[in-house]
């Protein structure tokens, strides 16, 4: 489904050349769950965002189902990202003058179902109740959630999930996790950047990167399923 | 999500820089609007101050000689009805006011006390209405027939209550009301009498006969006088025209005064007002990278972006506009009354000016905000969303 093909990207910050990404190949197939995991630095962040569609790489493909994401139009880009992506970052980015249910919806591609979708959603997210509130009023697990329905409510086959639960608390994590491999299990396919074990455990294959470049790529023999509370069953 | 609600959510939220964006446009829309009400008013006065000093133009016939028109010594005259064929005709607009007069130097007037005296006796036609031009309020002398206006120093010599007695050229005394005791300092009139047209015409025997046209020449870009002088010669070749330069320069200078400092003072209000708002906006656009970059991540295309900053623009310049109107209005009629002597009452909104400045200042501030707008569209979002 996904297949990236020798991608480089180099940034240059005051005449010093970096390379974040040196010639990546990988493959996702659907419903995959991999975990990207690295030092610091290792162009982590920058893998995901190029299969986002966020950084034009240097050199090198992105194929979301045999068609190259940059070589789209700028509305195909617009597209592939509202409805086949869903982001999720470390900092929540909510907006603050959004309520909940506001930031979710926002999101959203589809506007026939109403809320029935979103609420359903909210309240196996345990969020219904916050539905109304503004981001300011909410504690960072409940707004990491929000986040997360923020990027499924529209129904994205690929997750992508930059260092999620790197603000969180175990506890919030855990949450946030089972809540991720729910729509895994649900056929999803998730991208997950994370420097924790217990998160890149979740995974059912890692990926390591370091300094630019891809040096394992095996099947995780240590899949879990403990903490899976059905939330998208 | 309606774009419209999220605009207005971050209207709402961001207060203080919203209110300072707005602000700067009340405060642009209320000066421009202020020295626009202003300049007309100041208009409408210098009118009215105007016309107390008199028309600016002389229309009479060709080769009278000039000496002998302004020591009124007596000029060839001209048919009255010239009048009334340049205010019918259709190209003739340089002039208005058009105003026939008869006048000559009457030398043996008998005052009640019985001395003699030279006097000047001038008839005043009714203004002409130029059948296409809009109306105007009249500004030459109108005295009403038979009836007088007499000049300060006759009026001396006329006790309160009686009638003004002339001998006709046939003989005849002919007596009239005396309508206005003219108040000093009206020139030759100071020594003069001015009568009805159509009564002077028959003291004097010279029925349907003036020698002057008094009017007000325009302020025309191809020179007054000239285009006064063309459009008058292309009717009726036998006539010149003439003007008071004095008088016209004055009225033009007062005209375009306020005029002058608007066309200074607008434009530099709003060119500042909206650079400070150019600002204000790209900073609004900076402290919302973190929004415009989840946007982008979600697949908000960069017309969406684009659209929200100047929805938001547009809605402060009309929400400005509609205050500075109301705000200015009330600036230019409180002071108003304090600058204008005689239009101070006749200071009112100019409601089409409503209409013109919620088309306006919106489109003014879209503008203002267009360079911020393009900005947010180029926020790169990986880069804003990835840092930590």
């Amino acid at each position: 489904m996904l297949e990236i093909n020798n991608i480089t990207k180099v940034y240059t910050k005051g005449g010093d050349k970096f390379t974040a990404l040196d010639n990546v190949s990988l493959k996702v197939e659907k419903g995959e769950f991999v975990a990207v995991v690295g030092p610091s630095g290792s162009g982590k962040s920058t893998l995901l965002h190029t299969i986002g569609g966020l950084i034009h790489p240097d050199s090198g493909q992105v194929l979301y189902r045999g068609s190259d994401v940059y070589k789209m139009s700028n509305q195909e880009v617009n597209r592939y990202r509202r409805q086949y992506v869903g982001f999720v970052f470390q900092q929540f980015h909510l907006m603050p003058y959004l309520t909940v249910l506001e930031n979710i919806q926002i999101a959203k591609v589809e506007t026939e179902s109403k809320n029935g979708k979103i609420e359903e959603l909210m309240g196996k997210c345990a969020l219904l109740p916050l539905k109304n509130k503004y981001p300011s009023e909410l504690s960072v697990g409940e707004k990491q959630r929000t986040a997360f329905i923020r990027a499924i409510i529209s129904k994205p086959e690929i997750l992508l999930a930059d260092e999620p639960t790197g603000n969180l608390d175990p506890e919030n994590s855990k949450i946030l996790m089972s809540l991720i491999e729910d729509f895994h299990q649900s056929g999803g396919t998730v991208l997950l950047v994370s420097h924790e074990v217990e998160s890149a455990n979740y995974a059912n294959r890692k990926v390591t990167l370091k300094e630019g470049r891809l040096i394992t790529n095996n099947i995780s023999s240590t899949l879990t399923d403990n903490n899976r509370s059905g939330f998208f069953s | 999500m309606n774009p419209f609600k999220l605009v207005i959510k971050e209207l709402f939220y961001r207060k203080v820089s919203s209110l300072v964006i707005l602000i700067t446009v009340i405060a642009a829309s209320t000066v421009s609007v202020a020295i626009y009400t202003l300049s007309k008013a100041s208009e409408n006065e210098t009118r009215k101050i105007m016309r107390e000093q008199g028309l600016n133009l002389y229309i009479f016939p060709k080769g009278t000689n000039l000496i002998d028109f302004y020591s009124v010594n007596n000029t060839p005259t001209f048919p009255e009805n010239y009048i009334d064929t340049l205010a019918e005709s259709k190209t003739f607009d340089a002039v208005r006011h058009l105003t026939g007069i008869l006048q000559l130097k009457y030398p043996n007037w008998t005052d009640p006390n019985g001395s003699s005296h030279q006097i000047v006796v001038m008839g005043y036609k009714d203004e002409a209405m130029q059948r296409f031009l809009s109306k105007q309020e009249t500004m030459g002398f109108d005295v009403e027939k038979g009836t007088v206006h007499v000049g300060s120093l006759i009026s001396v010599n006329i006790p309160e209550g009686e009638k003004f007695k002339i001998t006709g050229h046939n003989g005849k005394q002919y007596e009239f009301e005396i309508a206005k005791r003219l108040e000093e300092g009206k020139g030759m009139l100071d020594q003069g009498v001015a009568f009805n047209l159509i009564d002077l015409q028959q003291i004097l025997g010279m029925e349907g006969q003036i020698n002057k046209i008094e009017a007000l020449g325009c302020v025309c870009h191809d020179g007054r006088i000239n285009n006064a002088r063309n459009q008058v010669q292309n009717i009726f070749s036998d006539l010149e025209v003439t003007e008071i330069s004095s008088i016209a320069d004055a009225r033009e200078n007062q005209r375009l005064m306020m005029n002058k400092y608007g066309s200074f003072i607008i434009p530099f209000i709003l060119i500042v007002s909206m650079l400070i708002s150019a600002l204000l906006f790209y900073s609004n656009v900076n402290s919302r990278r973190y929004e415009i970059g989840i946007l982008k991540a979600m697949g908000k295309s960069k017309t969406f972006i684009l659209f929200i900053i100047l929805l938001k623009a547009l809605l402060l310049g009309f929400l400005g506009s509609v205050v500075g109107f109301f705000a200015g209005s009330f600036i230019a009629e409180y002071f108003g009354k304090e600058i204008f002597r005689f239009t101070a009452m006749a200071i009112k909104p100019l409601w089409s000016l409503l209409g013109f400045s919620v088309l306006i200042f919106p489109v003014l501030w879209m503008l203002s905000s267009w360079i911020p707008a393009l900005a947010a569209t180029q926020i790169d979002a990986a880069k804003t969303l990835g840092k930590e």
